[in-house]
């Protein structure tokens, strides 16, 4: 039994697998052109999903880099401004230790407050640290300097709030807190005017030394070794900090390496394999055209007198 | 024992039937690439015998019939999945072109704005006083909501598209109904039935035509008269000689004012819309009313848990000036609800989310999604503080937050069930998918079209090798009865010149 073939029908079949051809053929060129295997989510759903959820991932990863660059740059200010902070604070020792020595004689005392007011003014601006536009030592009250002096009296106010600064550095992770307050880093925690508030025994000491008053001096040197040990504590406080944004940074680069490297599985272009198959494809373009061409030549009418 | 004019009329008579053969032969040639043409076959048969004593003498041949070599039940199943093909594909070329540009998942997409967007109240987080940080979350809203309204419109201008395909189709469906049944009419008319070939064919084609347009059904009477109904069954468009025009109304008002499709039998109106299935007419209602409204839905969804979520958390902090925030999104003229931040006219418990109802809920909220003028004006406006507190930036963390948060868009439960990460990804493999079924359903379909159809050829098609050898052999037949005449000519000749002198 033989299957009959109509004339039209023979060349619709050819057509057809000629235009299934040309399509492979352009959705490989597509994909080798573009490098993308995945243009648009019909192309593969699954994967255009997984592509769309690495690349959220790598973005808020970005993202947080970004926010760890940006805490670091505070803690950076932070901890260089009570770094030297702890320069002027042992400066201030140094002082004290010399005005109770006895060899010193009174005038050599009145020098010595001189430095110390000097020193002081230098506290006052340390306090008032701005960084991108901010008073780093004012709490969440960032717009107002954090220590303001008594144009009479020389007192000095802290006009910051205690509120932290946090940023999210991590998915889930617990924020960092970018700032300390001024009154942790210049006044020990303690109110205006106590013991442990820099500017006040920095004040005591310049009065002490003026008076020539070696016992006023002793009960500053004493205090002022409680606020050094303070400054230190925050400035260990502020350097453990930026430890762990330089861990945070590290863990988040690697990740994102990773996702990207996820990412570029499902989305780019297996080259090997679309190359082969455009090669394998325009052979069989090549030979359904000539077999075409052949079979449209023969004909029972040719041999027709 | 026949006389020689018995014998002429034999002559005659093969050559009527050859040259009669030859013509239909011609005929098929000449429509050899004619689309939906059925070859055509002469019945010859033998003359009626007359008998002289025992003996009975042959009288030559006759063409009893032109026969059309078809199988009307392969036509019917090449109607049907015509239809089927034909609304595939309108689905997918549809669908696929929307997908290019809602499925972005690149920097453009709704996806990269949405995180965008929410990465600024990050940004603005590390310097809550700074003016440009928080022009920076001013600008990626509006981009964001630009971005959402222009996919939200190019789907709407692909409805559009779909309503004006609805028009134009029911014209050309009503056309073709009213041909078909002038077809039937004289089918059904002819002294047998499957006589009038070419007739039949007209109307085989042009029934094919009228299934890529619509989804019918058809069946065929005793007289070869075809009755067409649509896929559903719910309403006749061809019976016997009579066709039944469908009509097209708007009912609707403002952007749902659509074309609405009814049939109108003898007077009585019914409204067929829903029911039309495939077909490029199904597939474009399908389209219009379903497909594309659907991807509308999870847009409108998307941006009400925007605007409810960003516009409480705005509530709960303080902006620069120490006062508690105002409304994030607002449209200008609408006031929205303090107890969910939507507007007011958007509908939240709907009461059942099911048939095309469900589609209402949340509708037309990506319409109605604008940046508060006022925080334009003013983006210092932005609660970004938990406290009063200029650098406090405790609310900007949590609204930071809510971009990765869980439950913050509602499907049409009543209440959030998934993220807006969750949400764009149900999005973008909900179009995936419906792309690729629709590709894979497209390619199945034509698949098997083009199986029946070399089905058909294969019985029904002309073969130009076949009839150039039926040409050969009809020729020598003609040559031959020619020759048969001429033979009895001269012996006619013989007896009239020799004998009759």
């Amino acid at each position: 039994m033989t299957f009959r073939t109509s004339s039209t029908g023979q060349q619709r079949q050819n057509l057809l697998d000629l235009q299934a051809t040309q399509d492979r053929l352009a959705l490989n060129q597509a994909q080798i052109a573009s490098g993308k295997r995945v243009t648009q989510p019909g192309d593969d759903p699954v994967a255009a999903a997984l592509i769309l959820d690495f690349g959220t991932s790598i973005d808020s990863n970005t993202q947080f880099l970004k926010q760890v660059d940006s805490a670091n740059s505070f803690l950076q200010s932070a901890s260089d401004a009570v770094g030297t902070t702890i320069n002027d604070a042992t400066r201030l020792q140094e002082l004290a230790q010399q005005g109770l020595s006895s060899t010193n004689a009174g005038s050599a005392r009145t020098a010595m407050a001189a430095e110390v007011s000097s020193i002081r003014a230098n506290l006052l601006a340390l306090g008032n640290t701005q960084a991108q536009g901010k008073y780093i030592f004012s709490g969440t009250n960032t717009k107002v300097p954090a220590f303001t002096a008594d144009p009479l009296t020389g007192a000095v106010t802290y006009a910051g709030n205690n509120g932290l600064i946090n940023l999210n550095v991590s998915a889930g992770a617990a924020p960092v807190a970018t700032n300390v307050t001024g009154s942790q880093a210049f006044q020990g925690g303690g109110t205006n005017g106590s013991a442990t508030d820099i500017f006040q025994v920095t004040s005591d000491l310049q009065a002490a030394l003026t008076a020539n008053d070696t016992a006023a001096i002793q009960v500053a040197a004493t205090r002022l070794q409680t606020i050094q040990d303070n400054l230190n504590q925050v400035q260990a406080d502020l350097g453990g900090r930026q430890a762990g944004l330089t861990n945070t940074q590290a863990t988040l680069t690697s990740m994102n390496t990773t996702l990207q490297g996820l990412q570029s599985n499902q989305q780019d272009t297996n080259f090997a394999q679309a190359i082969t198959q455009y090669s394998s494809d325009t052979t069989i373009q090549s030979a359904t055209l000539s077999a075409m061409a052949k079979t449209n030549k023969t004909s029972l009418f040719d041999y027709l007198a | 024992m026949p006389g020689l004019n018995a014998s002429l009329n034999i002559a005659l008579s093969g050559l009527q039937a050859q040259q009669a053969a030859l013509n239909v032969v011609g005929h098929n040639i000449a429509n050899v690439n004619t689309p939906g043409y059925t070859r055509e076959v002469a019945n010859i048969t033998s003359g009626k015998a007359f008998v002289e004593g025992d003996v009975y003498y042959g009288s030559g041949a006759n063409v009893t019939s032109v026969q059309g070599i078809r199988d009307r039940f392969l036509n019917l199943q090449i109607t049907q999945e015509t239809a089927k093909q034909a609304g595939a594909q309108t689905r997918y070329t549809t669908v696929n072109a929307v997908s290019t540009t809602l499925g972005d998942t690149g920097t453009t997409g709704v996806s990269a704005q949405l995180q965008a967007f929410f990465q600024s109240f990050q940004d603005l987080a590390a310097r809550p006083e700074d003016t440009s940080l928080q022009t920076n979350v001013v600008g990626k809203a509006q981009n964001l909501v630009s971005t959402l309204q222009t996919q939200y419109q190019g789907l709407d201008d692909q409805r559009s598209n779909a309503d004006q395909a609805v028009g134009s189709l029911v014209g050309q469906i009503n056309t073709l109904t009213s041909q078909i049944a002038l077809l039937n009419q004289s089918i059904s008319t002819a002294p047998s039935a499957d006589t009038n070939n070419d007739a039949i064919d007209q109307r085989q084609a042009l029934t094919d035509k009228l299934a890529g347009l619509v989804g019918i059904n058809v069946v065929q009477g005793s007289r070869g008269e075809l009755q067409i109904t649509l896929d559903s069954g719910a309403a006749v468009l061809v019976s016997g000689s009579s066709s039944y025009d469908l009509v097209t109304k708007r009912t609707g008002s403002g952007s749902d004012n659509y074309l609405q499709v009814a049939s109108n039998m003898a007077g009585s109106v019914v409204d067929v819309t829903s029911n039309i299935k495939d077909g490029q007419l199904g597939a474009n209602l399908d389209l219009r009313d379903n497909i594309l409204v659907g991807f509308q839905a999870q847009l409108d969804q998307i941006a009400a848990g925007l605007a409810s979520k960003v516009n409480l958390g705005q509530k709960a902090g303080f902006a620069q000036n120490g006062l508690a925030g105002v409304d994030f999104f607002q449209n200008a003229s609408v006031a929205n609800r303090v107890s969910d931040g939507l507007p007011i006219s958007i509908a939240v418990t709907p009461a059942v989310k099911s048939g095309s109802g469900w589609t209402d809920f949340y509708e037309g909220m990506v319409n109605l999604l604008s940046v508060n003028s006022a925080l334009v004006a003013d983006p210092s406006l932005i609660a970004a503080g938990g406290s009063a507190a200029a650098g406090d930036n405790a609310n900007a963390l949590a609204m930071a937050q809510l971009g990765s948060a869980n439950n913050t868009v509602d499907t049409g439960t009543g209440s959030g069930t998934i993220g807006f990460t969750g949400a764009i990804g149900a999005l973008i493999t909900d179009l995936g998918t419906q792309t690729q079924n629709y590709s894979a359903q497209n390619t199945t379909q034509q698949n098997l079209l083009s199986a029946l159809q070399t089905q058909r050829d294969s019985l029904s098609g002309v073969n130009l090798d076949e009839e150039a050898s039926n040409l050969m052999t009809l020729q020598r037949g003609y040559q031959a009865s020619a020759r048969f005449l001429s033979v009895i000519n001269s012996l006619a000749d013989q007896l009239m010149t020799q004998l009759g002198r």
